[in-house]
């Protein structure tokens, strides 16, 4: 906290996505119940797609779809300014807010550590935006479904602005400190282009630079991911109108790296994914066999993983500190 | 013109006392006079340099007090008569130069001159100086009242001419800031011809050069027996009372107002004989004994430690066997505290206990109405930053840079009003404080205890003449040895606490004459260090390069924030900014931070509107700066350009 806090239930206490939160009742109330499902939230569909345009697509983190839908959306009036990320001095994210279609391929590629985009939007709205998009990790797109339910005091509510989440998949993030750190020695700062991490199997961090790849195992990556991230329970940003992520295709992980999957989760996140196919702004494939079950599995282990750790923190099992231990989908997970 | 130039032999004039000290300067035909600015000393140099076109005097406000007694030596090995003027603690840093000037011997009649704060009002400490006069060796005058405010000092430049030594001259905040009526005496016509002769012997006081040296501390010595000597016959000290008195009080300096009230309001005028001695050190034996002798009890009254208590205890031990054993109270008793200011109640009270006598010194009923009324139209305000001081817009960006930074990291204090940022007015921000220029040097040792696991960050806060002051040293010795940690110097554009003095930072001098001013960030570049210069009023700005130099920057960095003092002359009663709250905006009793702007920022513009419970602008005390339009969460504090 910045300053000493009087209040029990302040702004922050109010919204934070770490705070004493009931899933259920979002759930119900900002979704069609019918969509909802236990292992991806509310869920419509899966699509493997990609950007058409190859520019878009060559300047992305993998196919490019979340560039395509906010320059789409912005381009087409649905929003009229989005909230990014862009990077500024050494992997630290910043959000900003983007009004300009060709604005957005700079604030393309995946970040690793999280930025106060929810502030963005604060700012955005107040500074007069009426139809705003955020891109959002996970944890962004919780806090602003809580303001969603939660839209108090009345004064100061500007989420009825909020058009429009694209949510990201998320696996966890690190401290921007402790990745400075850990990058130190193994790459020039100046020389690093991108970041990923392969699916599991090669538990790895690669790192791009204009030097060529290097690869850090993932058992030292793991010591920076900040502390919050063990008790997420949420892969796929289920609090979004549609989550992306990287995508599985039978090619092996470098084909599907140019590709991603995208869950549509609400009418709105329906709607738009609809238009980008019909100007031709996206590319569809198939989706491949036994990529549902696969995300479904990775995001339960998500939930598990996080009830556990909520239970070892608390020292019981009927006490899962922010989240409630009756929620239909998480009690599953406690012995 | 100045009256303390103009005024004629004769005159009566009602002086503060410290104007009485600079009049006395010039009827003893003073040439240079220097110092450093400090409450309660600064008015001895502001009203020399008013006057010193007029009476062909060199002031100047020096660097810091080391400087200015050696600017004021100089003066005196070229035979001219010089004062240096500083509070209690600028002895200290004077004093390494008066260990040495104390054995090299002066020459022209040279006075220091002390002003000192009991209680501590405005300073960090109440420390009594007078004990450097006897470690030193040097004569120690206390003036008792107005009149010898003038007159000692006057006098003072002459018995150092007579010993050829420094001569000390202690006032305090009572004495130096308070008021009463001076007969003026003569200005001289002084001729002054400055010249250094050092072709003498090294023992030769007049013509040898002036030097610091063992061998001389017998000649030293012997001025300071001359002085004991001169100091039997001195009409600074006095006797008051009968011939044989059942008490004898002993006192100097405002104790001999206070006591001659107290016998007065006591009617003790046949009971209790009061000493009050001007020449406190070295105390004159044979006047102590004559006063000893007349009675059994003896009560001393002084104000902080007990310096002549204890001096006259051991005169009084070695004439035992001649005078008796006699019974002392004072502090060692417990009848006088040792620590904050005497008043007339406390002497009274010191004597109802000791003779009987029946007074209530502040009625129960009247101390407590008088009490209750004082508070019930002040403001209930903690002590604080003014309204648009840069200090509060400083400290909230240092500290939400310092949170979200996010290793506990701290800032070392220093000496000036950003002292306060220990208080809720600079958000608790500092968390060491010490002398000038401490800030500085306390946090180039926390940042080399890296090797012992220490990884806080690390800032030091100094002020723009407390820079020249005291921090180069320390500034020096964190970039030679590469401890890295963050300086802010809070540039205000002057010696702002103490009411605006000019420091080499500036292009004035004390005398108003234009003079070179020297740039602070260029001068920290030119040691190595990083340095970045902001505008505290741009919060962003400034949060954004603390976070910068604390996370990236290896080595000393400095963060120059330069916003002149909302008191300064070229700002004062001028608004930049007309400042509103937006009533319809603030959540008031709703805000989800809790009234940030009144409950954290506290800017006394800032107020809480009762009635409509939403935050208000007091536009009487709202200085415009327009800082606070940066921290409403909600926007609700708007600002229009006035």
């Amino acid at each position: 906290m910045l300053h000493a806090c009087d209040l029990e239930e302040g702004r922050c206490y109010a919204y934070c996505p770490r705070t004493p939160t009931d899933l259920e009742q979002l759930r119900q109330a900002l979704y069609d119940p019918k969509d909802l499902t236990p292992e991806l939230g509310p869920f419509k569909g899966l699509y493997v797609t990609r950007a058409a345009d190859e520019s878009t697509r060559s300047s992305a983190q993998h196919g490019g779809t979340v560039t395509a839908l906010v320059k789409l959306a912005l381009e087409e009036g649905l929003l009229d300014t989005a909230v990014l990320t862009e990077e500024s001095e050494r992997f630290l994210p910043q959000g900003v807010s983007v009004s300009d279609p060709l604005g957005v391929v700079r604030a393309s590629k995946s970040k690793f550590v999280t930025s106060p985009n929810v502030a963005a939007f604060n700012e955005a709205a107040k500074g007069g935006f009426e139809k705003i998009g955020v891109v959002a990790t996970p944890c962004q797109a919780l806090a602003l479904a809580k303001m969603r339910l939660k839209p108090e005091p009345a004064k100061d509510n500007h989420i009825d602005k909020l058009s429009l989440v694209v949510g990201l998949f998320c696996g966890w993030a690190l401290s921007w400190r402790d990745l400075a750190r850990l990058l130190k020695g193994k790459a020039d700062e100046d020389s690093i282009v991108g970041m990923d991490i392969p699916p599991s199997k090669y538990e790895c961090m690669e790192v791009y630079t204009t030097n060529g790849t290097i690869t850090i195992p993932l058992e030292e990556v793991l010591p920076s991911v900040k502390e919050g991230c063990q008790y997420c329970f949420d892969m796929t940003a289920e609090f979004s109108d549609l989550s992306v992520g990287s995508a599985r295709v039978p090619e092996g992980w470098d084909a599907a790296k140019g590709w991603n999957q995208v869950i549509v989760r609400s009418r709105a996140g329906q709607e738009l994914l609809d238009l980008a196919r019909s100007k031709g702004v996206l590319e569809f494939r198939d989706l491949p066999e036994g990529n549902l079950e696969k995300l479904k599995t990775a995001s339960m282990n998500k939930k598990k993983f996080c009830v556990a750790a909520l239970v070892k923190k608390s020292g019981s099992s009927e006490n899962l500190l922010y989240l409630d231990p009756q929620d239909p989908v998480l009690s599953r997970f406690i012995n | 013109m100045s009256v303390l130039l103009d005024g004629k032999e004769g005159m009566e004039y009602m002086a503060m006392g410290n104007e009485a000290i600079a009049r006395g300067a010039l009827e003893a035909g003073v040439k240079v006079a220097s110092g450093y600015p400090g409450t309660p000393s600064s008015e001895i140099i502001e009203r020399l340099a008013d006057v010193a076109k007029e009476a062909d005097i060199y002031v100047e406000w020096s660097v810091n007090e080391k400087v200015a007694a050696e600017v004021a030596a100089a003066a005196s090995f070229a035979e001219l008569r010089s004062l240096a003027s500083m509070k209690q603690v600028g002895v200290n840093v004077a004093s390494d130069f008066l260990l040495h000037l104390a054995i090299s011997g002066t020459r022209g009649g040279m006075v220091l001159v002390t002003c000192e704060d009991p209680a501590a009002h405005s300073s960090t400490n109440e420390g009594d100086s007078r004990g450097y006069a006897k470690m030193m060796e040097f004569p120690l005058l206390e003036p008792g009242d107005f009149q010898e405010a003038k007159d000692m000092t006057k006098w003072a430049f002459e018995l150092s001419e007579e010993i050829r030594n420094l001569v000390m001259l202690r006032s305090v905040t009572r004495m130096s800031h308070a008021s009463g009526n001076v007969t003026f005496g003569r200005l001289p016509k002084v001729e002054a011809q400055a010249h250094y002769h050092f072709s003498g012997s090294m023992l030769d006081p007049d013509k040898g050069p002036v030097m610091s040296y063992g061998f001389k501390h017998a000649q030293q010595q012997q001025k300071l027996k001359k002085a004991a000597e001169i100091f039997e016959d001195s009409p600074f000290n006095t006797y008051q009372g009968p011939e044989k008195p059942e008490l004898l009080i002993i006192t100097c300096s405002v104790g001999n107002l206070y006591c001659k009230e107290a016998i007065n309001l006591l009617g003790l005028e046949d009971r209790v004989g009061l000493l009050k001695l001007g020449t406190t050190w070295p105390l004159p034996p044979r006047l102590l004994k004559k006063h000893l002798s007349m009675t059994g009890e003896i009560l001393i009254v002084e104000e902080i430690l007990p310096f002549m208590e204890e001096n006259v205890k051991v005169l009084a031990a070695e004439m035992a066997q001649e005078i008796g054993i006699k019974k002392f109270y004072g502090k060692h008793s417990g009848q006088i505290p040792s620590i904050g200011e005497l008043s007339p109640d406390i002497v009274i009270q010191a004597l109802v206990d000791l003779l009987d006598v029946g007074y209530e010194t502040v009625p129960k009923e009247y101390a407590e109405k008088a009490g209750a009324a004082a508070f019930a139209r002040a403001p209930n305000r903690q002590l604080t930053f003014c309204p648009g001081c840069p200090h509060r817009a400083s400290f909230w960006s240092i500290h939400n840079a310092l949170e979200l930074d996010g290793r506990q990291g701290f800032v070392c204090g220093d000496i000036g009003c950003y002292g306060m940022a220990v208080l809720p007015t600079g958000f608790s921000t500092t968390k060491t404080g010490h002398a000038m220029g401490s800030g500085a040097g306390v946090a180039s040792g926390f940042a080399k205890l890296r090797q012992f696991g220490m990884d806080q960050p690390v800032m030091a806060v100094c002020g723009d003449s407390t820079f020249f002051h005291a921090i180069v040293p320390a500034l020096v010795n964190a970039v030679h040895h590469k401890s890295s940690f963050t300086l802010v110097v809070l540039d205000n554009s002057g010696t702002a606490m103490t009411g605006f003095q000019s420091h080499p930072g500036l292009t004035v001098n004390a005398m108003k004459d234009e003079s070179p001013a020297l740039d602070i960030a260029e001068i920290c570049r030119s040691m190595g260090a990083k340095v970045e210069v902001r505008d505290p009023f741009d919060l962003k700005e400034t949060q954004e390069a603390l976070n910068d130099l604390m996370e990236y920057q290896e080595g000393a960095k400095v963060l120059v924030l330069k916003q002149p003092c909302a008191l300064s002359p070229e700002k004062k009663a001028e608004k930049k900014y007309n400042m509103r709250v937006d009533q319809e905006i603030c959540l008031g009793e709703d805000c989800g931070c809790n009234k940030l702007c009144t409950r954290i920022f506290r800017c006394p513009g800032l107020i809480w509107d009762m009635e409509k419970k939403a935050a208000r602008i007091d536009e009487v005390i709202c200085a415009g700066c327009g800082v606070c339009a940066d921290i409403c969460p909600s926007g609700a504090i708007v600002r229009e350009e006035a």
